[in-house]
């Protein structure tokens, strides 16, 4: 349940590319399932510099007995991601969650659209598996557009293509796949995807999510989970905010960790 | 929702009229409007929980990012963002009447109409207890922060705040003035029942890499840890200033913190920053309060106020 903080056990941490870290942990059973797109803070208890937990897309989720476990990809970005690289297993961080909306899952779309930049794919890993998990023949539906700055940054293909029907990959500079950037390759596709039978799902770099806008018209519904840097976690700081157009058409900041992460792309500002 | 929990006797406190059963409030903008911690906290046995700083319209705040955590601290630009007062009292208020806690409502204006407009809606307003006015935001333009720093306007809001209500009116002093204890004398010859101390220390965060500051508005409010000191010589300070009462914050993280800052002369303490860290912080300072009294075999917490041996 959401309202604890859950001592987690690092299981596993391993540098799977440069920079790149998968975690993870093993947590109560009370930790409840997330929804794709939910994500955690996570805090290395006692810890002073940096002392505010780190929010992470949760990049899977399983269930035994006597337990669950969580796994966070992650990239090495700056001081907190770099102690928490550092951690080996069997040590203990401080997990709260899942928390924030997530991505609504409509299964009856015939197409099923992913769209991920780098570590984007966090979240958007999740969705394909319970996507998987949830609804066989969804999965055949499933497409992925999965597109880093170079191969080394091109992380989860692998895990990818076991859970999904067409993985389209790129690079910015060629170094693995084809060399474009990811909303082009998806551009290419745009029109066998009619926005009525359609459910598109981002989460990448800003310029990513702006392009997108940009191409998308007004007929397409796009989920995409956002990033910014938080402070509680629970929508209590408002320090995490995105723009967005209100219910009324005004310009209104909402919490990317309360009411998102999660948002339709149509209702985002850009500034 | 409202039970009475078990209370302990010898933590409660009367803050100028205002009932609190320990010294342990939330910090205004570190708590939301108390529905946001609720899974996490039994606000039941906090003794008061400060809101989220409200004006007379709904405010935007600023463009983000709004933080960024610095050594021992971070720095905010929120820009009281708030739904504004009739939203408060109509969606909030309820849901804070179903708890056995003290309500402060923090309320800001960019004018003496406007600060005395909130007022007068929160006076009448079922569920709130005490008013803190906020004249010591950093981050937006009439930040509150130009009557927070000149004694006569800091005067002239408490009065105009005063004459609109009867709830105790606690002023919220900033700590980015030359002498604070001026400032808080004349709140309190302008009528003021408590003062609250410190508000955020104006900081600036950079980035070597785009030479850029990290938040948007430039500078931001530090809070957290690295403020401690200060705080606990400006209320030491204003504690030997002034005759009401004083109620501390600035980087309390636990009951070790709060008690030091009792010794310095406040009569109750705000946690802030801490939320963020440890949402049970507040439970947790409540709990190492009791064990502090029963080890050191105090009757009333009251005792330990202002004893600091200089």
């Amino acid at each position: 349940m959401a309202g604890n903080i859950y001592i987690g056990e690092v299981f596993r941490n391993d540098e799977i590319r440069r920079d790149f870290f998968l975690m993870k942990i093993r947590l109560p059973v009370q930790f409840d399932r997330p929804r794709p797109g939910q994500f955690v803070m996570a805090r290395i208890a006692g810890l002073q510099d940096p002392f505010l937990s780190r929010p992470f897309s949760i990049y899977a989720y399983g269930r035994g007995r006597g337990g669950c476990a969580i796994e966070l990809l992650y990239r090495v970005a700056g001081k907190g991601t770099r102690i928490l690289a550092g951690l080996i297993r069997g040590s203990q961080v401080e997990i709260s969650g899942p928390l924030g909306t997530g991505y609504t899952v409509d299964p009856t779309k015939k197409n099923i659209v992913l769209i991920a930049g780098g570590i984007g794919i966090a979240p958007l890993s999740l969705l394909a598996r319970e996507l998987r998990r949830t609804n066989s023949r969804a999965a055949d539906a499933v497409t992925v557009y999965l597109g880093a700055r170079t191969g080394e940054a091109l992380v989860g293909l692998e895990e990818l293509k076991a859970s999904c029907g067409n993985v389209i990959f790129c690079t910015d500079d060629g170094t693995l796949g084809e060399k474009t950037l990811v909303t082009k390759a998806f551009r290419r596709d745009l029109k066998k995807y009619d926005p009525a039978d359609t459910a598109l799902y981002a989460c990448g770099p800003k310029p990513m999510i702006r392009s997108l806008a940009g191409l998308l018209k007004d007929e397409y519904v796009c989920q995409v989970s956002l990033e910014e840097r938080m402070a509680c976690g629970v929508g209590a700081c408002a320090g995490c905010v995105v723009a967005v157009k209100d219910a009324a058409g005004n310009k209104a900041y909402r919490r990317v960790c309360a009411d998102g992460p999660v948002f339709n792309l149509k209702d985002i500002l850009w500034e | 929702m409202k039970k009475k929990s078990k209370t302990d006797p010898a933590l409660s406190v009367d803050i100028a009229g205002l009932k609190m059963k320990n010294p342990v409030m939330t910090a205004s903008g570190t708590f939301g409007y108390g529905e946001e911690y609720a899974d996490y906290v039994d606000l039941n046995r906090l003794g008061g929980i400060v809101v989220k700083g409200l004006s007379l319209k709904p405010r935007l705040g600023n463009p983000p990012p709004r933080i960024m955590e610095t050594a021992g601290g971070m720095l905010n630009a929120v820009g009281l963002q708030n739904i504004g007062v009739e939203a408060f009292i109509a969606e909030k208020l309820p849901f804070l009447r179903r708890y056995d806690v003290a309500v402060i409502a923090n309320i800001y204006g960019e004018s003496y109409a406007e600060y005395a407009g909130v007022a007068k809606q929160l006076a009448s307003a079922p569920g709130v207890h005490a008013l803190e006015v906020n004249v010591s935001c950093p981050n937006v333009k009439q930040g509150g922060l130009s009557f927070g720093a000149d004694p006569k306007a800091a005067a002239e809001v408490t009065r105009r705040v005063k004459a609109e209500t009867d709830l105790p009116v606690i002023v919220k002093l900033t700590p980015n003035v030359t002498d604070i204890t001026v400032i808080a004398r004349a709140v309190e010859q302008a009528g003021a029942d408590a003062v609250s101390l410190i508000n955020t220390l104006t900081g600036l965060a950079i980035d070597l890499r785009t030479r850029k500051p990290h938040l948007k508005n430039v500078t931001g409010g530090l809070s957290g840890p690295a403020v401690k000191p200060v705080a606990l010589r400006m209320v030491w300070q204003v504690a030997q200033s002034v005759s009401i009462p004083v109620v501390g914050m600035g980087g309390i993280l636990s009951a070790r913190d709060a008690l030091e800052f009792m010794v310095a002369g406040a009569n109750a303490v705000e946690v802030g920053t801490a939320n963020f860290i440890n949402p049970l912080a507040t439970m947790e300072i409540v709990v190492g309060m009791q064990q502090y009294l029963k080890q050191n075999r105090l009757k009333n917490i009251a005792e330990i106020v202002g004893t600091l041996q200089v």
